[in-house]
C-alpha cells in the first residue's frame, strides 16, 4: 500500500513552506539593509570625511603659501600670524584625519605630503622668513619661488591623488551597493515567486483538488439521488478524501444491492400477481368428481399453474410447472395456459392442444426454458381417467385406507406409465397416453416437483419416499384437507423456506351414480368464497 | 437469503472441454453455469461435457441452463454432453425426457463419445 499523505500534513506542509519563504524574505531584506548601512558607513564615515580632510590640508598649504607670498611683498606681521595659524591648523587636521586613510597608498601619500609640508615649513621658517626679516626681500622671494612654491605644488598634486583615491572608495562603494542590490533583487524575486507558488498551491490548487474530489462525491451523491448507482468515483489524492471516496463507493455498492433486492422483490410481487391471476376463482363440481387444488407460492415464484374445465361428460385438468423462477416463469405459465384454453375452446383434441402448446413455448421462450405438465381428463360417469405426462413427475394414486385391496398393491403409489417429454424444447415431445379406471374413493393426485425437491436446512430433499409415506399417512383425511396437511408437512420439513412453488390437485372419484340416476351436471363453486370459509 | 455459490472448474481435453460445476445448481447459482457455457461459445469451443458429479442438487433452473446450453452449442455447430452418476439427476433427465435429447454417460470420456456430428 502506498504511503498515505494525510490532508492535515499536506496543509501543515504547505503553510510550513510558506512560513519558511516568509522567513527567507525577512532575512534577505534585513541583510540588504545591513549592506546598505555598511556602504553608507563607508561613504559617509570614511570616504567623504577623507575628501574633506584632503581638501582642508591642501587648502591650508595653499593658504600658507599665499600668506608667505603676501608677507614677502609687504612685511606685515598679521600675514605671518596667519601663516603660523595655518601651520597649526594643518597639523591638527593631519593628526585627526590620519585614521581616515587606511590603504597603503593613502598612508604613503599622506606621509609624503606631510614630509613635503614639513620641508616647506622648514624652508619658510628657517630661510625665507629670516631672509625677509633681514631686509633681503628680493632674495627671499627668489628663494621661495625657486624652492618653496614647487613644494606646495607637489603637495597639491599629492592632495589631488589622495582625493582621487577617496573618490575611488566612493565609487567602489557604489559598485558594491549596485552588486548587492542586484543580488538582493534576484533573491527577492526568487523568494516572492516561491511564496506566490506556495500561496497558489495553498489557496488554489490544494482547495481545487480537494473541492474537485469532493465535487466528484457530490456528483455521485446526486446521481444516487436520481437512482443512478453507477456513477464512477475515482479519487487518487492519497489522503482522507480518497479514504472517504472508498467508503462512498462501498455505500454506493450497498445501495445498488439494496435497490436490486427491492427491484427483485417488486419483480417477484409482479410474478406472484401474474400467477395468482392464473388461478381459477371458480371450479367445476359434479356429484361424482371432487376437485381440490392446493397451492403455496414460493418466495421466488416458481411458475406453477393449474387449470380445470368441465365439458359434457368429463372434467379436464392440467397441472403445469414452468422452469425457472420469477416473472419469466410466470409469463411462461401464461403462454402455456393461454394456448391450452384457446385450443380447448376451439374443441381441439388433446394431442393437438399439447402440440400447439409445445410450439408456442418453443417459439416464445429462451432455449433455457421448458414446461412440464400433466394434462388429464376424467369421465365423471365412469371414473375413467386418461392423461398425458409431459416430462412431469408421475401422478400419485391414493386409495381408501380402510378398504382391503385385493391386488396386493399399497394404499398409495406412483402411477408410472408411458411418459412424454417436456414442452418448449423438443420438436416432437410425444403424446403417449395413460388410462386408469378410478374406483369410488380413489384419489388421483397431480402435483409439481416443488414437493419432491423441497430441501431441509441440512440440504436433504423431501423426495418421493417421504412424499408417498406422507400421503399414505394422511389418507384418512378428506380431500378438502389432504393437500393443506401435506403442504404443512413439507413446509415444516423445509423449515418454512420454500424455493419452489407447491401445487397439488386432488381428483376424487366419488363413485358412479346408481343406474337411472342422472349425474348432476357440472356447476361452478366459487373457490374464492370457499377459501374464505 | 443465503447466496450459495457454485465453483466451475474447466478442463481442456483437446477435442472438447469439460465443465465441472461444484455446488448446487439452482435458481441462485445457475447464472454461473449459463455464463460459463456462454464463454465456451464465445471462445469457439463448441464441444463441451458437463460433469455433474460435483452437484448434489439441481432444480429446473439448472436443468434449463444445461438444455439451453445444448441448444445453443448445437446452433454453433457443436454439442453438449453430460457425465453423471447421481441417481437424482438421472431421474430428472428421465422424467423430463431430456435424457433422450442429449448424450448422458457415467464418465466424461463415454459422454464425449455421444457428441453429435
Amino acid at each position: 500500500m502506498a504511503v498515505r499523505l494525510s490532508l492535515r500534513w499536506k496543509i501543515v506542509g504547505g503553510f510550513g513552506l510558506l512560513l519558511v519563504l516568509i522567513g527567507l524574505l525577512g532575512y534577505v531584506t534585513l541583510s540588504l539593509f545591513s549592506s546598505l548601512r555598511q556602504v553608507q558607513r563607508r561613504v559617509f564615515n570614511d570616504a567623504v570625511p577623507g575628501v574633506i580632510a584632503v581638501d582642508e590640508i591642501v587648502r591650508s598649504y595653499t593658504a600658507q603659501s599665499a600668506a608667505v607670498r603676501g608677507f614677502l611683498v609687504q612685511p606685515n606681521q598679521e600675514l605671518l600670524e596667519q601663516y603660523r595659524g595655518e601651520v597649526a591648523n594643518v597639523d591638527i587636521v593631519i593628526t585627526e584625519s590620519a585614521e581616515l586613510f587606511t590603504s597603503n597608498r593613502e598612508i604613503e601619500l599622506l606621509e609624503q605630503l606631510t614630509d613635503f609640508g614639513e620641508e616647506f615649513q622648514e624652508q619658510v621658517d628657517e630661510r625665507v622668513v629670516p631672509l625677509a626679516l633681514e631686509g633681503e626681500r628680493a632674495r627671499a622671494q627668489a628663494l621661495f619661488s625657486a624652492e618653496g612654491a614647487p613644494l606646495v605644488l607637489q603637495i597639491e598634486s599629492f592632495g589631488e591623488e589622495l582625493r582621487d583615491l577617496q573618490n575611488e572608495v566612493v565609487l567602489r562603494a557604489e559598485e558594491d551597493l549596485n552588486a548587492r542590490s542586484n543580488q538582493a533583487r534576484f533573491t527577492l524575486v526568487a523568494v516572492v515567486i516561491g511564496a506566490l507558488g506556495a500561496g497558489l498551491l495553498l489557496t488554489i490548487i490544494l482547495p481545487r483538488r480537494l473541492s474537485s474530489s469532493l465535487s466528484e462525491l457530490v456528483d455521485a451523491a446526486r446521481a444516487i439521488g436520481r437512482g443512478d448507482f453507477d456513477q464512477r468515483i475515482d479519487i487518487r489524492s492519497g489522503d482522507e478524501v480518497e479514504e472517504l471516496g472508498d467508503r462512498f463507493k462501498e455505500m454506493q455498492a450497498a445501495l445498488k444491492r439494496l435497490q436490486q433486492l427491492a427491484l427483485q422483490d417488486r419483480e417477484l410481487e409482479i410474478a406472484g400477481a401474474i400467477q395468482r391471476n392464473l388461478l381459477q376463482r371458480t371450479l367445476p363440481a359434479t356429484s361424482t368428481v371432487k376437485l381440490v387444488p392446493t397451492q403455496r407460492q414460493a418466495n421466488l415464484v416458481g411458475g406453477d399453474w393449474y387449470d380445470v374445465d368441465a365439458t359434457g361428460t368429463s372434467v379436464t385438468v392440467a397441472v403445469g410447472d414452468a422452469s425457472g423462477k420469477g416473472i419469466a416463469a410466470a409469463l411462461m405459465a401464461t403462454v402455456a395456459l393461454s394456448v391450452l384454453r384457446a385450443e380447448r375452446g376451439q374443441g381441439a383434441s388433446v394431442k393437438r392442444i399439447i402440440q400447439r402448446a409445445n410450439e408456442a413455448l418453443k417459439e416464445a421462450t429462451e432455449p433455457e426454458s421448458f414446461t412440464t405438465l400433466v394434462y388429464a381428463s376424467v369421465d365423471f360417469r365412469s371414473g375413467e381417467a386418461t392423461w398425458l405426462n409431459m416430462g412431469h413427475p408421475s401422478p400419485f394414486l391414493l386409495r381408501p385406507s380402510h378398504v382391503e385391496h385385493s391386488d396386493g398393491r399399497p394404499v398409495g403409489y406412483f402411477l408410472e406409465g408411458p411418459r412424454n417429454r417436456a414442452l418448449g424444447w423438443f420438436d416432437d415431445p410425444g403424446t403417449d397416453e395413460t388410462t386408469l379406471r378410478l374406483d369410488p374413493g380413489d384419489r388421483l393426485i397431480f402435483y409439481t416437483d416443488g414437493f419432491l425437491e423441497a430441501k431441509s436446512s441440512e440440504g436433504v430433499i423431501f423426495g418421493e419416499n417421504r412424499f408417498a409415506e406422507a400421503l399414505v399417512r394422511l389418507a384418512p383425511l378428506d380431500s378438502d384437507h389432504l393437500g393443506e396437511e401435506l403442504v404443512r408437512d413439507v413446509e415444516s420439513f423445509a423449515a418454512g423456506k420454500l424455493d419452489d412453488d407447491l401445487t397439488m390437485l386432488v381428483i376424487e372419484f366419488l363413485g358412479s351414480p346408481p343406474a337411472g340416476e342422472a349425474v348432476r351436471e357440472p356447476d361452478r363453486v366459487d373457490r374464492a368464497a370457499k377459501l374464505e370459509n | 437469503m443465503a447466496q450459495q455459490k457454485v465453483e466451475i472448474d474447466i478442463q481442456d481435453k483437446g477435442d472438447y472441454r469439460v465443465l465441472v460445476p461444484v455446488g448446487d445448481l439452482d435458481v441462485y447459482t445457475v447464472g454461473s453455469l449459463r455464463d460459463a457455457l456462454g464463454r465456451m461459445i464465445e471462445q469457439e469451443t463448441s464441444r463441451v461435457v458437463v460433469d455433474l458429479d460435483g452437484v448434489p442438487f439441481m432444480d429446473s433452473s439448472g436443468l434449463g441452463a444445461l438444455m439451453g446450453g445444448v441448444r445453443r452449442l448445437r446452433e454453433a455447430g457443436g454439442d453438449l454432453a453430460i457425465s453423471c452418476t447421481r441417481e437424482q439427476h438421472l431421474k430428472l433427465f428421465t422424467i423430463t425426457g431430456f435424457g433422450e435429447g442429449v448424450s448422458i454417460a457415467p464418465t466424461v470420456e463415454e459422454a464425449a463419445k455421444g457428441f453429435r456430428d
